[in-house]
């Protein structure tokens, strides 16, 4: 009896350490990856950095209309948030790397998974980038139109246009990532039809003197400017 | 034999002409009939072909089958032939705005007077209040009299006419390439085959990347950095287009986009002129008739304060702090104070002019965040000769004009090192 519970002793502690041996190729083969990525990823960093500063892609970002991005940056400079982002990437990298080296098949199928949302990531990131700049670029058409027809709600309508596109893109991102879709979906809706139904509600509030006078039934011609609707005839000034 | 007041409808393909006349602006028939009547009165041998794709004048209207064609050749030496001829472009599209076809036309006529060989070209694209028959000769007689390139109108001047131009265009050629020249733009012009030549040859290599050029806003520039002569004509007052307030931010991209390309193109020429000279005219200055009393400023002047209120961020990117400080204190004026200093105007359009070169923001969205500034422009400018009872604008546009001379250091300074140069 003494003698099975040696001999399976024995056994257990070969087993164990036979497995732990033949973790330890892996784990050094983890180390020595996040060693590599870690120096990698410096160096990439570095080299990003400099470009990019050199390149003054802080000041151009702020021309694109993307100044916004620095307030979400480490030390206000979106040069830097780029470099720490490749940085993590390279070093994320590494160490899925690392973790593949462990010949089992559940880190196989963790990897192999990782690997197959990275496409995912990149087109909602993609998505959200594109959205962001689509939505400046409108909010300010928007603003600069809205203040040349002397809309006094310039600036309410054009916040509103701006986050409507975000709200819009940002749900098209998680749908990418496949995060809560039916909640997504949901929560878009609502948000997207809130937004819409508070705009409408306060421009229609705002101009509701106009819209009246506008149905009137001998009403002047309907226009988004009160003065165009004033004889054209008697303005005295001419531009060109 | 008595001569057909209109244009002759030759058969065979015309292979040459002296001259090509299209007359853009909106004439009657009877007057547009005058002035080919009087385009062909003019001295012999003269060959002048008119563009008219519009067919405004068809041969069965005026009954030209009748014509003797051999009579027609023996009295074309006494007396000019004219020839209906089409335009070898296609036309603007119908939604095109006026300057946009305005240029496609001009573009037309120069590669018509090319191909015909023509010395030279006239565009009639306004009407004059006090027009003429013999208005188109009137422009054009100077570039067959050897006397100059590039013929330009000197229009009687209300004081709310051609504001944009008085304002900005004119004010800013005179500063840029020191010649005096009131209405750079014509749109009524007549230019001689060697500036037609060197148009082409420009649009032709004309860069994608830097733009489009349009002819009427490259004309005097290129007249006058290739050294062309220019001369003026001094004509009666001319009739405007009514005023459309809601396109009024387009107007200024249409127009101010092609003067600030044409700028960035010139920038060396523009760069060597230090102080403007006058260009000669020809004929005596004509007096233009009564002002309209009235000019409602409140509405422009709180456009401009709107525009202080909500561009701001916009303003930011294009104009210096100690500029964007005196708009928020002239915002806080009331109306009957409101006033744009002349120096701080000149320097607002040179910061815009800058910025269009860098692609600082959108050109489109530049431009159109300009209007409120031109309104309040309009507002002070309107008050000032409100306040001094002047009864012509001449005055206070030649202070305007030197004061955009004045400040052409500042543009240099910005222009050569806008990084550094950043009151």
């Amino acid at each position: 009896m003494w003698q099975q519970v040696k001999q399976a002793l024995s056994d257990s502690t070969a087993h164990f350490v036979t497995r732990f041996a033949g973790l330890l190729p892996g784990l050094a083969a983890l180390i020595l990856a996040l060693l590599v990525s870690f120096i990698f990823a410096w160096i990439l960093a570095t080299v990003v950095r400099r470009l990019l500063t050199s390149l003054h892609f802080d000041e151009r970002l702020g021309r694109w209309g993307l100044a916004s991005l620095a307030e979400w940056s480490p030390l206000n400079s979106p040069t830097l948030l780029v470099a720490r982002s490749i940085a993590a990437l390279v070093i994320v990298s590494g160490f899925l790397i690392g973790i593949a080296a462990f010949d089992f098949a559940w880190t196989y199928l963790f990897v192999q998974s990782i690997f197959a949302y990275i496409p995912n990531v990149i087109a909602a990131f993609l998505v959200l980038l594109v959205g962001n700049v689509i939505a400046r670029f409108l909010a300010r058409s928007v603003l600069i139109g809205a203040v040349n027809l002397n809309l006094q709600y310039a600036r309410f309508l054009s916040i509103g246009v701006k986050w409507l596109v975000i709200v819009f893109s940002f749900a098209m991102a998680l749908e990418h990532l496949r995060i809560a879709p039916g909640v997504v979906q949901l929560a878009f809706g609502i948000l997207f039809g809130g937004i819409v139904f508070s705009m409408a509600l306060a421009v229609g509030l705002g101009s509701k003197e106009f819209v009246s006078k506008s149905l009137e039934p001998d009403a002047k011609k309907v226009s988004g400017d009160p003065r165009v609707a004033e004889p054209v005839a008697e303005d005295p000034l001419r531009h060109l | 034999m008595e001569t057909d007041p209109v244009p002759q409808q030759v058969q065979d393909p015309i292979d040459s002409a002296d001259l090509v006349v299209s007359i853009l602006a909106d004439f009657d028939a009877d007057l547009l009939a005058k002035t080919y009547g009087a385009l062909r009165d003019l001295p012999g041998p003269l060959r002048i072909a008119v563009v008219d794709n519009d067919q405004r004048l068809s041969p069965a209207s005026f009954n030209l089958e009748s014509t003797n064609k051999s009579a027609l050749a023996e009295d074309a030496q006494k007396t000019a032939a004219v020839f209906h001829v089409s335009s070898p472009l296609t036309r603007a599209e119908d939604n095109a705005t006026r300057a946009v076809r305005l240029s496609e036309a001009c573009q037309s006529v120069f590669a018509l007077a090319e191909k015909l060989n023509a010395r030279g070209c006239c565009v009639i694209a306004s009407k004059l209040e006090s027009v003429t028959p013999g208005s188109v000769w009137q422009l054009a007689q100077p570039l067959f009299d050897g006397e100059a390139d590039l013929v330009l109108p000197h229009y009687a001047r209300r004081k709310f006419d051609g504001l944009l131009n008085n304002s900005i265009i004119a004010p800013l050629m005179r500063a840029l390439y020191g010649k005096r020249v009131n209405n750079p733009m014509g749109p009524d012009f007549a230019a001689s085959q060697r500036l037609i030549q060197t148009m082409l040859v420009m649009k032709a290599g004309a860069n994608a990347a830097v733009g489009r050029r349009h002819p009427l806003a490259a004309l005097t520039p290129t007249a006058l950095c290739e050294n062309l002569r220019i001369k003026e004509v001094h004509c009666g007052a001319r009739t405007y287009p009514p005023i459309d307030w809601t396109s009024m931010s387009s107007l200024l991209v249409d127009v101010l986009s092609p003067v600030f390309l044409d700028m960035e193109r010139n920038a060396p020429c523009w760069q060597r002129s230090r102080i403007s000279s006058a260009v000669p005219a020809i004929g005596e200055p004509r007096v233009a008739g009564a002002d309209p009393a009235i000019v409602d400023t409140d509405r422009m002047v709180e456009s401009f304060q709107l525009g202080n209120r909500e561009l701001q961020e916009i303003w930011g990117l294009v104009l210096p702090p100690s500029i964007l400080f005196e708009l928020r204190k002239l915002a806080r004026l009331p109306v009957e104070q409101f006033r744009i200093p002349d120096d701080l105007w000149v320097k607002i359009v040179y910061d815009f002019a800058l910025a269009h070169r860098l692609r600082t923001i959108s050109r489109d969205h530049l431009l159109k965040s300009m209007t409120p500034l031109y309104l309040g422009w309009v507002a002070s400018y309107a008050q000032d000769l409100k306040a001094s009872g002047a009864a012509t604008p001449n005055g206070r546009l030649e202070r305007l004009s030197l004061a955009y001379e004045v400040g052409k250091s500042y543009l240099v300074s910005r222009w050569r090192w806008p990084d550094r140069f950043n009151p």
